[in-house]
Parts: C-alpha cells; structure tokens; sequence
C-alpha cells in the first residue's frame, strides 16, 4: 500500500506520566538531544530541575512528578518528541486535538506555537496551576463494564452535583467531558460531598491527586494572571487543523491567532472541556484511518475508545468490539504503549527504542 | 519507492473548477469593493471561502456519489456560495427557512456552534444514511436542529407562509412576555429563487408580510431571493425581481451582488441590522449564477448555447473568491491549490466513511417520524373546578365556551382566522374570544387561507398552540399543500425534531338549511385523509364537540399532532333531533375534563340486528331514523365513528360483531369517502360484503336551496336501506 494514512493525534492531558513513565524520555528520546537540550536549558533558566533530571535523575515520587510545574512539561516533551518519531512516511497527520492539557502540546505539534513557545505556555500554565492550586478534580465513570452509554447513571451524576449547587454546599462544576468519565471540578466542600454522594464502583469516586479545578469558573484568577504573563506569547495561524475543547475547528487557512489566543487563555481554562466532542468532530471531519496519542501513558486510550463509541465511528459499539478491531487493525495507536508504539515510528527509530 | 497514490478521485469537472480556482483573474475584483473598506478581517474572509468551496466540493462529491449509486439528489449550490455571507451575517439562533441551494449558507452557520461536523453531516444526507442527524436518511435536506435550520420540502416556495408565521410568532411572544423555541429577538431567514419568486404562494406570502408590516405589526423577516435568472430552462426576465419588488409596500428591499462575499455581507449585515431594529420585513436580492444545470440530470445543453454557458461559468463566485485569496489574503497559487486539494482530499475521506453507514431498510425505519414524539404540557394545573353551565345548548356555543376555557388552560394558545375576531367567526363560534383574550391572541387574519396555514406552522415551529379557522371546506383546497406537503412533513423530515402542532378548524359539510351551495357546503374529506400522520376528526353534536375539541387540542399540546376538526355547519345551531323544540340535539356542557381519546368511536344503543358507521351529520339522520327501525323490530346500534383517520378497524369491527347487518351512512361522496375504507377493511377482517350496505352521497357537488340535499343520504334514504337490508331485495 502506498497511500500514506490520515493520522489525528491526540495528545493527553495530566495524569499520564507517573512511576511506570520515569524514565520515558530517556528510553525512547536520548538521541533526540537538540530539543531536550533546548527544554532542559529553558527549565534551567526558570529556576527550575531540568526535564532530563526529573525524567531520569531524580527518583519518582508522586509528590514531586505529579506537581503541575513539573508533570505538565515532562508529558509535553515526551508527546512532542513522540510526535517528532511518527513515519512521515506512512502516515499524514490531517488534525491534531488533545485532552485539557494536551490542548497545549496540540498548539505546538500544529505549528500554532514554536516548539519551545509552547514548553512556555505549558511550563506557565502548570506554574499557575500549581501555586494556585485552586480546587480539584474527581472522577467518575458513567458507561457500563462494556463501554456502553448509561445515560441514567450520568443523569443521576449531574442531578447530585447540581443538588450540592443548589443546596450551597459546595461548588462543582463538569470539568471534563472525558469519553465515559465525568470529571468533576471544584472546591474542596463540594468535591467531598459529590464524592459522598456518588455510589462507589470500584475506584471511583477517584479524586486526582494534585490535579486543580481545571476547565471551572474557579480558574478565574489564574485566568486573569496567565493573561498578564503570556500577552506576549506569539501565535501563528496552525499548519494542520486543531480541534479544540468545544470542537470548534482551527484550521490551517483561516485561524485569527488572536482568537486563538484568547481561547486558549480564556474560554478553555474557565469552561468544561468537551473532549469527547473534539473526537467525535475530528473523525467525522477529517476521516482518519488512525489515531495516535503520542506520549507518555496508556490511560488515554480507554477515552478515546469510548468517545468513538459515543460517536458510534465505524460501527465501535461496545469495548469488546474495540479490543477485536484493535487485535485486527487497530484504529489507535498509543506510543506509551511498547507494542503499539512500532506501529507508528520511523523503522530507525524502532531500533533505537528497542 | 513508489510515489504515493493521490489521496483524490478527481471527475473532469472536479478538475476544471480546480484549474479555474488555481488561477484566479484579478481584474474580477474590479468593482468590487475592498475587504480592507469592510467590516470583515482577512480570517472572516478566508473562513467564509472555506464554506464555499466546501459547499462546491460537495456538490461535486454527489454527483460523483451518484453516478456509482451511492447518493440520490444532486441539486446543488453552485453558483451560489456567496450565500456563506449570510451564515456569517446572522446568528445561528436566527431561524432559517432555506432552500436548496443554499448549503454554504448552512456550511458557514455551524462555524458559530462549536462542534459540529457538518462535512460528515451533510455527506450522509447526500447518502440518505439513518445517521444522517436531520432527516434519517428520509431526503437531501439542509437542516440542523442545533443550527435552527428547519428542513424544507422541495415543492416551490412553499416554505414562505411559514417563515412569514415564525416571524410574526416572535412579536407575539414579546406581548405574552415569554418566549418559545427561538429568542425573541431573532431574525427569520427565508430564501428561494427568482423563478420561484412567481408562485403564487410566494406572492401570497410576500403580501402578507407586507400587509402585516404596513399596519406597524412586528415582522423580523429577511426574505433572500437568490436571482440566479433562470428557472430549470425558463430564463427570469431581465431586471424583473427588482422591477417587481422594489417598491412593495411594507417591504424594505435590498440588492447586492450576490457573487461577492463581501457585497454579500454588507447588503446581509445590512438587511440583519434593519430586521432586527425595525422589525420589518426586507427583501434581500441577491444575484447569483447557476452552474451545472438545475440538477445533475439535468443537461443544460439542450436549452442554453455554449456561449451563454460560458457566461455563466465565467461568473463563478469561487473565481472572485479565489481572486480575493490572492489579492488580500496573501494566498499564492501553491497556496490555492494546496487550499483546494486538502479540502478535497478531507471530503473524499470523509465521503468514503460515510458510505459505509446504514441506510433505511424497513417500512418501519422511514415511518419512525410521520407521528411526533410528545412533550410535556405548557399548561398550568387548573387552580379550581371550572363553572360549567348545565343548560342544554347547541354545538357553535358549546364550542364557543370551550374554547374560551381552552384559551385560558393554554397561555401559548392563539386563534386565528379571516372574521374570527371582531365578528366572532360566521357562525359564532369565536363570538367575544377576542374581547375577553385580546386582539394579539385572538388575530383577524387577511384573507389568505395559504398565509393562515402559514401563520399555523409559523406559530407551532415557535411552540404556540395555534387553533386556526378555515371559514369553509371548500377555502381549504387552494391551501391543503400547507398540510399535505409542509405540516405534515415536518416532523417526518427532521426525524420528530421539528414539529408544528396545531389544530385546524374547518366549518364544512352538506345540510345547511336554506342555504345550500357547492361553496359552502362542501363535502369531500378524501383531500384530508391520506395525509400521513395528519388527524382528522368531526363531531356530531355539542356534547361530543367539546369532548373532541378538548382532544384535539390536547393531542397538539401533548402529542405534538396536526389535527384537522372537521365542524359540520348544520349542527351549529342544531337544537331539535325528531320534531320542533325538543331540544334533543342540544346537550349540557360537559366540563373541561371531559375528552373523547383519540381513535375511540361512540356507541349509541346496543342493538343486534343493524349496526349503522356514520359521523357527523350521518349521525343526526341515523338518530331521526330509529324510531322508524324500532318500530319495524330492528334492534340497532350506532357507532359515530368521531375520528376519520387512523380509524381502529379492529375494534370496529369487534363492536359490530353481533351485529347481523351493517349500514355505512357517509355523507361524502360515493367516490373518495370513507364508507370505501369501511367496506375494504371490515370485508378483510371477514363481514360479509352482501350483509353490508353503504349509504353515501352522489359523486357531485352540492347544488341551491331545496336542490342542496337532493344528492345527500336523509333519514329517509337511511330507513330505506336499513329496512331493505332485512328483505331479499337490493337496498338500491
């Protein structure tokens, strides 16, 4: 076959680099020093231990990785190095999307920011996040075992969180629309009592462990800083599609930067974010033969399965369905994952990852 | 290594609209006014021409769908992009009654919605796949539920009475303080071409927008006419949309050259601005072109020269488009064809998805949506048991009063009709509904029954619960496509997402006193009665008036239905059933609760000898000839069948079971009445045709005076067949 695949890469968002990742740079990017020299030499600048330390030096620890400063810019440099190894060859990429975070790595694999512009957003921005740290978040799923939708299970899910709202106990707010997960953002009296209230299934109600309030009117004040910090943070119109946080498509010929700016610093950190709409608008405008999520991390990969099953793509209507469409010819492609991860490289370097 | 293959199927026109695109002529932009003088950036600019070569894209695409079998319709836009100025103009809440050529339009509404996919949307409209979101695969329509883009019908400018409605319906939420499906504040869109600017349902709509606006009534209405100069091969004549609408009264009228975006835009930023401020009607006039004939069949050869077909070709919109890229977007031309060629590819890998989606495969798939879903009730709990008036009375002021409690029950309910107002309907039956409801809820229409329908539909989109008055039968029939080809439909065609509940009254039917008259007296239901998921229903007397009045109105609230309730003129005033003043057609009023359910006839008598199937004035006759019956040892049941479509035959049949003979009395005619659905479905349950008689009127028109009944069934003719039924010999 020579026709190259249409490729959407979707990039994750936190959460995905934790102790199994440590050392994920290392092992699948010690060649690639130009860019992790040039991020290591910009964290170096910031006061702050290189991605290269954190990655390989430093031992993991949950209370360090996992903070917003650090586990943001670890997870963008391992996606965009990911996405750097892709076979240009085999494969076209026609959109790039990503999950709240990964709304960032997507500017910067899209040509919207500089590579190392978007190390400054994503290194802010996790700053931000982190030394505000306003709120959390908690999750909680609403398919069934198999990945079907049980709309009653997420009824009864928002009517709970809407009843703390209204009874004031608390302030909560959708923060994620992530395939069959609700994420839940908000202070810590509505968080608690949410979580109360939910009925247990297995782990959840699973509250994210330094994780804010993302995607919630609570992000106000870090909205009104990061404003301030990065209004000179320079966009250019992306080279390939972006579909963003409310499916609304950027595309390559008609972006305003300057829209695309205040979204990113505007809408998106004070609104939810509908990622299981930006794949579902993805693949029904660009077609794509596969998805690939580059970066660190498999977690992603079960919300973009069942986002394409909300979406009903290419008749996906249950788990099981997906697991055998992924045993035949698979439709997504975790680079986090060893084994998927050679579906997608360059065949050199498959060698340097193996 | 192989090159790769090209990601394209590229058809010679395909190739030709690229090779003209890629190398554009700057001179086109001439005179033609500069973005930078505009209210547009470059992005708005370069976002509306993705809309538009989009649309064309599409186009192309079902035309190469079609001729491999997999799409249908390839009626298109061409030629007509600039529309993509009018999806930026107004708002995506603004409701937009479009017709077919319009899908930039549509295309550049969704970019204001976040999230939808309009690519994939409209390829499997093309496909006519049941995951097509607007229609299920049921047409090629331009519609979105989320884009307040409601389907049209394909039938000429029947969608303007309406738009005309929906607009109207927008001032009257105003005055009612609440607000129904769409903002208050909207603006209607309504397009449609030049060729279709001479239907006469066009002209009636035009008027009434006219007529409406000129006594100062609100009336936030854009009507788009997108002058491409030719109808199918008739060619408009030359300046005859602005020579004919330019100085219509009420009316404030626009044109542009509907080639160019950025005219376009400003003449629809215009047009939006005056709609929406003054709340009057425009008449925006857009000229445009039509490329590639009126629809892919259609070969344009045999009636234009290749000469004229140059012409048109060479005023492309995409070809000002293409040069506005280059001009003052800092487009080269590897820009452009890249622009072309990523777009075609994403179509062509789309397309190909989306033809492997199902299609519609049972009856019971593309009938899912002829009945709407329901809803709940917009009416409050009535506070306290109402006063009901326990004197007999006959059916008009049993009507009257319920409708006046049913005005009250229903904040969102609004009569309307010619006379219905200030003189109280010709028969009364509205008689001080609009002193006591007030003039914006109990309306004087013109006399229009097409914009009354309109009006209806309008109302209903904008979830009011319009009852509208037909003054006769007989008016029905120069209207019945309001029902038959857009009511009716709506639901079918937006998969129960749209929907325009209403109930219709109509004053019909033979028997009027004195009288008498084809016109006024009309007696042909055949029209109303094959309508697929329209409800027809028709009382016998007061009593049951109110029963199904009280339904009827129900089933439009509830069940979203459209409902036709039949009046049978005779009985207005009907007080005497067998002889003078006795009062036995006169009945108490039933209350508010009281309903007769849909489908659900009434039995009068239990009788095992004859059962007679009648309604309406059927039933009166049938009741004046049982005395005749008794008295000759027959035992007899009437069933007043009440409802006249979706007739329960089952349980008709069960009810006339024991039952030895069976008289039908249609009062319609021999031809096209219902007594031939009787005779067929009650003969296929297993009743034996020769203990079955049908008593109908001649197959003709009513005539004057003592002539009016001469070709009606009477309660002689009813005693005649029914006793015959008991004798050897032929009722006839």
């Amino acid at each position: 076959m020579t026709r190259k695949q249409r490729a959407l890469i979707v990039c994750p968002g936190r959460g995905t680099y934790n102790a199994d990742e440590w050392g994920y740079l290392k092992q699948h990017h010690d060649g690639q020093t130009d860019w992790l020299n040039a991020f290591d030499h910009y964290r170096r600048e910031q006061q702050q231990p290189s991605l290269t330390e954190l990655d390989s030096k430093t031992p993991f620890s949950m209370k360090l990785h996992s903070r917003g400063d650090h586990a943001s810019p670890l997870i963008y440099a391992c996606s965009f190095l990911d996405a750097q190894a892709i076979d240009p060859e085999r494969f076209e990429i026609v959109a790039v999307t990503g999950n709240s975070m990964g709304w960032y790595t997507s500017l910067a694999l899209a040509g919207a920011l500089s590579p190392l512009d978007g190390l400054h957003l994503i290194n802010s921005m996790g700053r931000l996040m982190h030394e505000q740290l306003i709120g959390g978040q908690l999750v909680y799923p609403w398919m069934d075992g198999q990945w079907r939708p049980d709309p009653a299970q997420r009824n009864r899910a928002l009517a709970r969180m809407q009843h703390i709202v209204d009874a004031g106990e608390g302030q909560v707010f959708v923060s994620i629309e992530l395939g069959g997960l609700l994420v839940f953002g908000g202070d810590k009296p509505g968080l608690a009592t949410l979580s109360q209230a939910l009925p247990k299934q297995d782990r959840f109600p699973m509250a994210l462990y330094n994780h804010a309030a993302f995607h919630t009117p609570l992000q106000a004040p870090v909205k009104a800083l990061a404003r301030q910090m990065l209004a000179n943070l320079t966009m250019q119109k992306p080279q390939v599609p972006l579909i963003d946080g409310r499916g609304k498509i950027w595309t390559a010929w008609s972006t305003d930067s300057r829209e695309l700016w205040d979204y990113t610093l505007g809408h998106q950190l004070t609104e939810p974010y509908h990622f299981t709409r930006a794949i579902s608008v993805a693949v029904r405008e660009y077609a794509p033969d596969v998805l690939i999520i580059p970066g660190p991390g498999t977690t992603l990969g079960g919300a973009v399965a069942q986002s394409l099953i909300q979406a009903n793509w290419q008749s996906l209507d249950s788990k099981e369905a997906f697991i055998q469409r992924q045993q035949e010819n698979p439709i997504l492609i975790s680079m986090g994952r060893e084994d998927q991860r050679q579906l997608a490289i360059q065949p050199s370097d498959a060698v340097v990852s193996t | 290594m192989p090159s790769p293959e090209p990601n394209t199927l590229q058809t010679p026109l395909m190739q030709e609209v690229r090779k003209r695109f890629t190398q554009p002529t700057a001179s086109l932009l001439d005179d033609l006014p500069r973005l930078a003088e505009s209210d547009l950036s470059r992005s708005d600019l370069v976002e509306m021409i993705e809309s538009q070569l989009l649309s064309r894209l599409l186009d192309l695409e079902a035309r190469r769908l079609q001729a491999q079998g997999d799409a249908y319709y390839t009626i298109g836009s061409a030629g007509h992009e600039g529309h993509a100025a009018l999806g930026k103009a107004f708002r995506f809440t603004d409701p937009a009654f479009l017709h077919y050529r319009d899908a930039a339009l549509l295309i550049q509404r969704s970019k204001a919605l976040p999230g939808q996919s309009i690519t994939w949307d409209m390829l499997l409209s093309f496909m006519a796949s049941t995951e097509d979101p607007i229609a299920g695969g049921r047409h090629k329509v331009l519609g979105s539920k989320a884009l307040t883009i409601p389907p049209q019908t394909s039938t000429i400018a029947s969608h303007l009475p309406k738009a005309v409605g929906a607009a109207y319906s927008l001032g009257l939420w105003r005055r009612l303080k609440h607000q129904g499906e769409w903002p208050n504040d909207s603006v209607v869109l309504c397009s449609f071409g030049d060729a279709s600017l001479n239907h006469s349902t066009t002209q009636g709509a035009i008027n009434t927008a006219g007529w409406t606006a000129y006594q100062g009534a609100p009336l936030p209405l854009v009507l788009i006419c997108a002058d491409n100069g030719i109808g199918i091969s008739t060619p408009t004549p030359q300046g005859w949309v602005a020579a004919s609408m330019r100085h219509r009264p009420g009316l404030h009228y626009i044109a542009a050259n509907g080639l160019d975006l950025v005219s376009s835009f400003a003449a629809a930023q215009e047009a939006e601005r005056w709609a929406r401020t003054h709340q009057q009607p425009v008449f925006l006039h857009l000229s445009t072109v039509r490329l590639y004939g009126h629809a892919g069949s259609d070969a344009q050869q045999a009636y234009l020269s290749p000469a004229e077909i140059q012409a048109m070709e060479q005023r492309d919109p995409l070809l000002i488009s293409a040069a506005r890229l280059q001009q003052e977007a800092g487009f080269n031309s590897t820009d452009l064809a890249n622009f072309f060629d990523d777009m075609l590819e994403r179509v062509q890998a789309v397309s190909e998805q989306a033809r492997q989606r199902p299609r519609l495969a049972t009856a019971d798939q593309v009938m899912a949506s002829i009945i709407p879903p329901s809803r709940p009730s917009l009416a409050p709990p009535p506070e306290r048991p109402a006063k009901v008036s326990q004197t007999p009375q006959p059916m008009a002021k049993l009507l009257n009063q319920s409708l006046d409690r049913l005005m009250q029950r229903y904040p969102q309910m609004v009569i309307a009709g010619e006379d219905v107002g200030r003189k109280g309907g010709v028969y009364g039956v509205t008689q001080r509904l609009q002193h006591k409801h007030g003039r914006f809820r109990v309306i004087d229409t013109l006399l229009d029954e097409q914009s009354i329908l309109g009006l209806a539909i309008g109302l209903g989109q904008n979830r009011m619960l319009p009852v509208v008055e037909i003054q006769f039968l007989a008016y029905l029939h120069n209207a019945e496509d309001q029902l038959r080809g857009e009511a009716a439909t709506l639901s079918f065609f937006s998969s129960g997402q749209y929907t325009n509940p209403m109930v219709v009254r109509i004053a019909g039917l033979g028997y009027q006193k004195g009288f008498g008259g084809h016109f006024h007296n009309d007696n042909a239901l055949a029209v109303l009665r094959d309508i697929p998921g329209l409800v027809l229903v028709c009382p016998s007397d007061g009593r049951r008036a109110v029963g199904l009045l009280q339904e009827a109105v129900r089933l439009a609230d509830e069940e979203q239905r459209v409902v036709v309730f039949l009046e049978p003129i005779a009985r207005y005033h009907c007080r005497d059933l067998h002889e003078t003043d006795d009062q036995l057609w006169c009945h108490p009023d039933p209350g508010p609760d009281f309903r007769i359910a849909h489908r659900h006839f009434i039995q009068d008598g239990d009788g095992d000898d004859l059962a007679i199937i009648t309604y309406g004035n059927g039933t009166y006759l049938s009741q004046q000839a049982l005395p005749t019956l008794a008295d000759a040892g027959i035992g007899t049941r009437i069933i007043d069948l009440c409802w006249l479509t979706d007739i329960d035959h089952d349980a008709l049949y069960q009810a006339i079971a024991p039952c030895k003979k069976v008289l039908i009395v249609d009062e319609c005619r021999r031809h096209g009445s219902i007594s031939e659905e009787l005779m067929a479905e009650l003969s296929q349950r297993g009743r034996t045709s020769t203990d079955m008689y049908r008593l109908t009127a001649e197959d003709s028109f009513i005539a004057l005076g003592q002539a009016a009944t001469c070709t009606l069934p009477s309660k002689d003719s009813i005693e005649h067949s029914a006793l015959s039924l008991f004798t050897a010999r032929n009722p006839a």
